[in-house]
Order: structure tokens, then sequence, then C-alpha cells
């Protein structure tokens, strides 16, 4: 069949339930993208332009006078630079090692790459100080005084940070590669070597693409790891916050955060692109690569993949480590006296964290699923431009959006207000941060439901919202579990964007550990880390678990 | 007439998918839409079924417009070409979703599709899910589902295409049996000529999005309208008027006239005689043996002929035959791609 033929236009005539259905699981989730994406920006973009006599460029011809900005500025670009080289590199060996390689222990390369993500930022850089600090374990068992505040303590807690994307990204481009095509050019004669160099290599063009601008995006938003280790470093992120927290300049703030957004947005408009090109490729039918044993290539490709685990582990062990020792570095004795959090609220934030991470999972998921179920009713025309809004913020920087919520929200020209300082904003601020990549997981399952599916459903009588329970939610349910526990991770562990939307009474997690650093209680900020990854665990357990239980229960059911 | 399109146009952006179609289905009757890729076959199922919008014209269910419906109060059963059972639901779910829809009750529901699965000769697979069924079951249950409400017209798009063909040579017998036995007005989509002249009561053939001609099998076989229709039949002769006329002149008896260029004789394989003869009119080019038949290609007076030949024949390649054609063989047809460029049938 052609494909104009199977092109479907929605019933435009059907006026009853259905129709009203459609304009209520778009229009909901439109509004919130309205009122706590697209009017925060607004207002950010705006107050940059504020100045005591109404609006002009005077807040950047400030800052863009300013040595600061442009040291931070320059900074920026370097350590996002350096970060991508470096994570993309080892990102390729590793995903090159797990998909390409034959070797054993891939299920360890595999869990130890995803711990960065189940911390706060910030811990790669307090791990990085319990290591190689004045007091950290190699620093005295070397007897050597290591600079790790600054520039390359920045590099490697940022690259520890960027890495797990970096593996994720190549491994999924190297993964679509079809073994016939390995065939074919072994039956032609061509070496491992060759066959690397004309069809790896290509092949996975668009994915390290995509991956450099990730890591490039992830580097140059984050704040935790610069907060804690970037020492006299400064980079945008940490600009944004002294202008903001320390000097109480929001319009100042406001600048830099509209010239943090340029980079972060050009990447992400390339990446997006990167993205679609590197989807042509995907055929059906496809047969997986099964690599087997090559006797240099392997052992190195092992052992490289192993050092950079060791890595990992040490930094991220060293936290949990340091948070059981009684005094580091000079009573080494183990206890639990550091769990005893004497800062203010000591554990209420973590259980804040846990509720309001629960709202942005749950509110966050349904939200996404009725925008897709409702789009896919939309005439293209009127969808594509909701498509492409949802898919905006994650082309903006937390510090940005944080930024922008507090200018919105702690304003009271807007009965808006009412919201500000509630556990609710964080939520919404939360999911908001992370709409693009729950939406768009969303919308591959939607992609991958047959329209045969929904008509067949359509022509034996069901309508709209019976459709979507019985047929639609059954089918696109395993992305939904992963939409839901993806935010609660993230939820779990941001800083960048929530950080100027803490009050007194009302802190997260990631803020804690944060002030508990600044205020010297490292080991403390160590064991609040560590619960934070305890219950991040248990998070990623449960949706491996639940995702497990989803795909053998499918399995009986469509056995290959 | 029970279900009526009327002057039904679609189009696509530019893409003119229908233009200005009517066509008829009579209670009981099995209609097959037949046609290759792009003509528009879909789309014209896919409005009747409520699907698609229509452009222009109307569709009428018994007098009444079905225009304003959409397709889950049209009340008709449709299958697809794969992958549109739920694969959440057990094939006893999976039939008995419209009757659940519909307020049915369970113990009839049950019954129903006990009833069912009898019909499509499955009666042991109600607790599976369709994952665990084969490509033809999974039609069968396919067909039970949209059956089960007992529609008032049954769509099918394509439902074979995706079988093999041993399996489809079964489904198809089975289509036929459950249609014949239930007389639902049926309606299905496909472009395989074959299937169409196993199981219609009348074929309808599209080409470019207008409907080319429609008769019964018969018809369509051995009185083609037009060259594109006796080219998509299967295999034909197509020879123009002057070379017919030198060679064959009793052949000209039922010429329509004109200038010559515009109708071509259309002689089926089948049809004509072949037997060795050293002072033969043509030669044997090449012999396939296909089974049951042998399909000659052999070069005569009017150019290269397919010529097919049941049983045993003791022809090889490179004798000299006699060709014979009897009147009734051959129909004059209107030469529609004379001045397109040559489809490519599949």
């Amino acid at each position: 069949m052609s494909g104009v033929e199977k092109m479907t236009t929605p019933a435009r005539r059907q006026l009853d339930a259905d129709r009203l259905l459609t304009l209520v699981c778009v229009g909901l989730p439109l509004l919130g993208l309205v009122l706590f994406f697209l009017y925060p920006m607004v207002i950010v973009f705006l107050r940059s332009l504020t100045v005591d006599d109404g609006y002009g460029l005077a807040n950047y011809t400030r800052v863009l006078g300013s040595t600061g900005f442009w040291r931070a500025t320059e900074h920026s670009l370097i350590m996002g630079a350096a970060t991508t080289v470096l994570s993309v590199f080892l990102g390729f060996i590793i995903a090159h090692g797990l998909y390409r390689c034959a070797f054993r222990g891939k299920w360890l390369i595999r869990g130890v790459i995803v711990l960065p993500l189940l911390a706060p930022s910030l811990v790669q850089a307090l791990g990085l100080i319990f290591l190689l600090g004045r007091n950290g374990v190699i620093s005295r068992a070397l007897g050597v005084e290591i600079e790790i505040y600054g520039f390359w303590g920045l590099l490697i807690a940022n690259t520890l940070y960027a890495l797990p994307q970096a593996v994720m990204i190549i491994g999924a481009a190297l993964v679509l590669l079809d073994a016939r095509v390995y065939e074919a050019a072994e039956v032609m004669g061509a070496s491992p070597s060759r066959q690397f160099r004309d069809l790896t290599l290509p092949a996975a063009r668009f994915g390290i693409l995509n991956a450099a601008f990730v890591c490039f995006t992830i580097t140059i938003t984050d704040f935790g790891n610069a907060a804690v280790i970037g020492g006299d470093y400064s980079v945008l992120a940490t600009e944004i916050y002294s202008q903001v927290v320390g000097q109480r300049n929001f319009n100042m703030g406001a600048v830099v955060g509209i010239m943090l957004l340029l980079p972060t947005v050009v990447s992400y408009a390339i990446e997006r692109q990167a993205m679609k090109r590197q989807q042509v490729g995907q055929m059906a039918g496809q047969v997986p690569y099964r690599s087997s044993f090559a006797p240099v290539r392997d052992p190195v490709m092992a052992s490289l993949s192993l050092l950079v685990c060791a890595g990992i582990v040490a930094v991220i062990g060293i936290v949990v480590y340091a948070s059981f020792v009684t005094l580091w570095p000079y009573n080494m004795t183990l206890s639990f006296k550091h769990y005893d959090i004497t800062l203010a609220g000591g554990y209420s934030s973590l259980w804040m964290t846990i509720v309001i991470s629960l709202m942005a999972a749950s509110g966050g998921t349904l939200a996404v699923f009725l925008l897709c179920l409702g789009l896919r009713r939309l005439p293209r025309s009127a969808a594509q431009p909701i498509q492409m809004l949802a898919a905006m913020p994650a082309a903006v920087p937390g510090m940005v959006l944080g930024l922008a919520y507090i200018l919105t929200f702690n304003s009271t020209a807007t009965p808006l207000y009412l919201l500000y300082g509630t556990a609710a904003l964080i939520a919404i601020i939360n999911f908001y941060h992370y709409h693009t990549q729950g939406f768009l997981t969303v919308m591959t399952g939607f992609r991958q439901l047959p329209r045969a599916l929904e008509e067949a459903a359509d022509s034996l009588g069901a309508g709209m919202a019976r459709t979507a329970v019985d047929i639609i939610a059954p089918f696109i349910a395993p992305m939904l579990v992963s939409v839901f526990f993806f935010l609660f991770m993230r939820s779990m562990v941001t800083l960048s964007a929530v950080v100027f939307l803490t009050t007194p009474d009302l802190s997260v997690a990631a803020v804690t550990i944060m002030r508990l650093d600044d205020a010297g209680l490292t080991s403390q900020a160590a064991a609040f880390s560590t619960c934070v990854m305890a219950v991040v665990s248990v998070a990623l357990l449960s949706m491996k678990g639940t995702l497990e239980l989803m795909g053998r229960r499918n399995r009986i059911k469509r056995p290959v | 007439m029970y279900l009526t399109v009327r002057n039904a146009t679609k189009t696509f952006g530019s893409f003119k998918a229908l233009d200005n179609v009517s066509i008829e289905i009579d209670r009981r009757e099995f209609v097959c839409l037949l046609g290759p890729s792009g003509c528009g076959k879909t789309t014209l199922l896919r409005l009747i079924a409520g699907l698609t919008e229509l452009n222009s014209g109307e569709i009428l269910l018994e007098g009444t417009a079905l225009s304003n419906l959409p397709a889950r109060k049209r009340g008709f059963g449709i299958v697809f070409q794969s992958y549109s059972l739920f694969p959440n639901m057990t094939v006893a779910e999976n039939i008995g979703y419209g009757q659940k829809i519909r307020g049915t009750p369970r113990s009839e529901i049950s019954r129903r599709v006990t009833e069912l699965l009898e019909l499509v000769k499955l009666p042991q697979v109600a607790g599976k899910f369709p994952g665990q069924l084969s490509g033809g079951q999974q039609q069968r249950i396919a067909l039970a589902r949209a059956i089960a409400v007992d529609p008032r017209v049954l769509l099918l798009d394509e439902p074979l295409s995706a079988l093999d063909a041993k399996v489809r040579a079964e489904l198809r017998d089975e289509i036929r049996h459950v249609q014949r036995s239930l007389g639902i007005p049926t309606l299905m989509v496909t472009h395989d000529q074959e299937e169409a002249l196993a199981l219609a009561d009348k074929i309808i053939c599209m080409n470019h999005g207008v409907v080319v001609q429609a008769g019964t099998p018969e018809d369509l076989y051995h009185r083609p309208a037009t060259r594109f229709v006796a080219d998509f039949m299967g295999i034909s002769n197509l020879v123009s008027a002057d070379p017919i006329r030198r060679e064959f002149p009793d052949l000209m008896a039922k010429w329509p006239g004109g200038a010559g260029a515009e109708h071509v004789a259309c002689i089926r394989p089948e049809q004509i005689g072949l037997t060795p003869a050293q002072d033969g009119n043509a030669t044997v080019r090449s012999i396939s043996f296909l089974g049951n038949l042998r399909r000659l290609e052999v070069d005569s007076a009017i150019g290269p002929l397919v010529v097919e030949t049941h049983g045993y024949n003791s022809c090889h390649e490179g004798e000299r035959v006699n060709l014979s054609i009897p009147p009734e063989a051959c129909t004059w047809v209107a030469d529609d791609l004379a001045h397109q460029p040559a489809e490519t049938a599949a």
C-alpha cells in the first residue's frame, strides 16, 4: 500500500464526547505547558530587559562589559568542550565494548555505568574530594598535595556525570547495526578494522554527534558539581547563582540565564536533527549483531571499560564509605554518627523530596499520556506546533527555568503567587524540567502502536476513552512505567532547577546536601547523599522489576 | 441496493486518491475491490468504514446517509491485513470485546465466543493470547471478532496478504464459507486477482482512483473492458488490429472499428490451440513446466504469444507448431494504457 492511502484524517464531524475528550486531553497539558513553561520563560526574558526606567539593553551591556561574565563564559565553553570530548571518547569505548565486543562481565559494566544517575550531580564532586582532596585517601597515601578544586576536579566530576548519557546514546546507535551488513562485508573480504572504519563508525556518526551535544548541554548547565568542586573556576551556572542568591540581582541573573540559554538551544536543535537522521536508518526485521571474541580487541576494550567503571565505583563508593567513617581522615572507625543530621530540618527534606517526586512522577506521567493521546487525534497542522512546544523544555537549563519560576511565582501580580513556596510548585518545575524526555518516550510508544488496533476498536464500537483504557494504556504501559520512574528519579536528585525555589521551611534533598557541604559538614553531606542514593536505587530496581515482570507477561503473550 | 457509494472523491494534499467513484453492494453479496497499489481501493474501504472522511459524495446504507456517523456507530466489522488483535487481551476477550462494549451479558458473550471459535475452526484457543497464534490463526480470530457483533457490512482490508501461500488458500475458503453461511454483505480489498476471482460475486477493478470495470469474475476475465483490466486479470496476449487482420481475419468479426489504435485483441493463453507441425505458423521459444500446465512462449506472425496447455505435450524448444485461435477466444478491449507509461503489474 502506498503511504498516502494509509494516511488518516481524524473524523472532523465527531462532535460528540470524543471530540470534547480530545480537547480536554490536549487542552489541560497544553495549559500546563503555557503556564509553567512558556509564560515563565517570557517573564525571564522580559526581566533581562527590565531596567529602572522601563525596558532596555542596559543589563546586557553591563553583563557583556564585565570581565567576570566573559571569564565564566570562557570557562563554561572550555569545560563543556573538554567534558564532551572526554565523555564521548570514553562513552564510545564502553558502548563499543558492550554492544560490539565479546567478553564476560558486561552486566557489571551496565550496572556501574548508571550509578552517577542515581545521585545528585554534586556527589561526584564530593567523592573526588574524599579521594583526591587535601584529606583524600589517594592524596594521603601518595603524600602529595593535589589541587582538586578547579578545572581538573570539575572536568572529572562532569565527565563521570555525562558518561552514562554518552554510553546510552552511542550504545543505542551501535545496537541498531544489522548483522547481515557485517556478514556481507566479511564475505567481500573486509578486515575487522575496515569494517569498523567503513560500517561501524559511519553508522554511529549521528549517535556520536547526538551524544556530544547532550554531554555538552549537561555540562554547561550543571550546577551541583561546579558549586562543590569548581573552586575559583567560575562557570555560567555558578555565575547565575551568585548574581541571584549572592547579590540579589535578579535582572542580571536573567541576562546571564539568557546567555546560557543560547548555546543550549543551539546544541539542542542540532541534537534533535541528529536524532532524526539516525532514526531513518531503523528498519523492521533486523538481525541483531552477535559479536565473537577477538583476541586483541576484546581484552583491551574490556580492561578500558572496567578501568572507567572502577573509577565510577571509587568515586561513588567513597562517598558511601566516608558517610560511615567517624572522623575523616583521623578516626577511620565506622559509625552511624553522621546519619544524625544536625542541620535544621534533619531528614524532613528527604521525606519532602520523596513526596514531591511522587507528585511529579504521577502527575507528569498522566499529563504526557493525555497529551500524546489527544495529539494522535488532532490534525497534523495542529499537532505539530504543540509537539514542538512539548519538546522545548529540554533546551532550557535547570538554572534558567528555576530563575524563571522565582521571577514568575514570587510576584504578587498574579494569583499564581499562591503556588510560591509550596511543594506542588517544586513538583511542577521538576516535571517541566524533564518534560521533553517523558513526552518523547511516550510518543515513541504511541508510534509503535499499530493504527489497526485503534481502528479495530473504533469499528467494534469503542469510544476514545474506552480505547485509551482498554487498548492503548496496556500497550504502552512499559513506556508509562519508564516515564514514571524517570521523573521520580530525576526529581529526587535534581538541584539546578530547584535551588532557587527552596525556602527555609521547604527544602529538597539535593539542596540540603549542598547546604551541609557549604557548612563544612562534608561527612553529613555524604550520609545524606547515601540516603538519597538508596531511595533512588530502590526506585531503579522497582522500575527494572516492573518492566521485567511486564516483559515476562508479554513474552507469554507474544513469543518471538 | 444495500450499500451505495455515490460520486466519492477523496484527496490527500494534491494527490487524488479517489475521483468520483460510485459502487454498489447488494444484500448477501461478496464484492472485491481489485487493483494495484495506490489505486485507491483501501481509501475507499476506509471511507466506508468511517475511518477516513469524504471530500465529496455520499455513502448510503439502505438509503440512509452514513457520512456523519463515526466508525464506532456504523456497526461494521473490519479485518485488517495484520496486527489488529489486541495483544493484551486473550482470544476470547478479543472476540467478545464488541459485545462487551454493547453491554451484552457475560454468559451470552461466552456462548457467542464459543460458537464463533467453532465457526472459524479454532475451538481450543480461547484462553491464548494473539502472540501465541500463527498468522493464519490470528486472521481467523480477527474474522471472528469482526462478525461477533453481527455487522451490517463486513470489510476486509487485504486480510490474506501477510500469509503464506498455503494458509492463504485455506483461509480464502474459510472466508468464503463464513460469508456464504451468514450472508453478510462483504467488501474485500485485494491486489491479488486470483483471490478476487475465487471469492467474489462481483469484482470492482480500480486504477488511478477510478473504477475501470465492475462485473462478475467471468465478465472481468473473459470480457475485460480495457487493456488494463485484461492485463490485471491474469496473463493475456494483447495484439493490435493490423497483424490480426492479416493473419487471423476471422477474429475481426467483433472488431468495434475505428482507426485501429483504440482497441487491441485480448486472447487468453489457455484458449489458443497448439499442435506440432513442420509447416506450422509459429516457433516455440521457451517452455516453463508449471505442474498442472505448461506455459510456452512462441514466436508467431502476430508477434510473441504466451500459450498454456494442459496435460502431456511433446513440444520442445525450437520446434515448429501450428496455432489456432477460435473466434470466441478473442475479445477486443479499449487500449487505455496506450497513452500512459506502462504499469508495473506485480
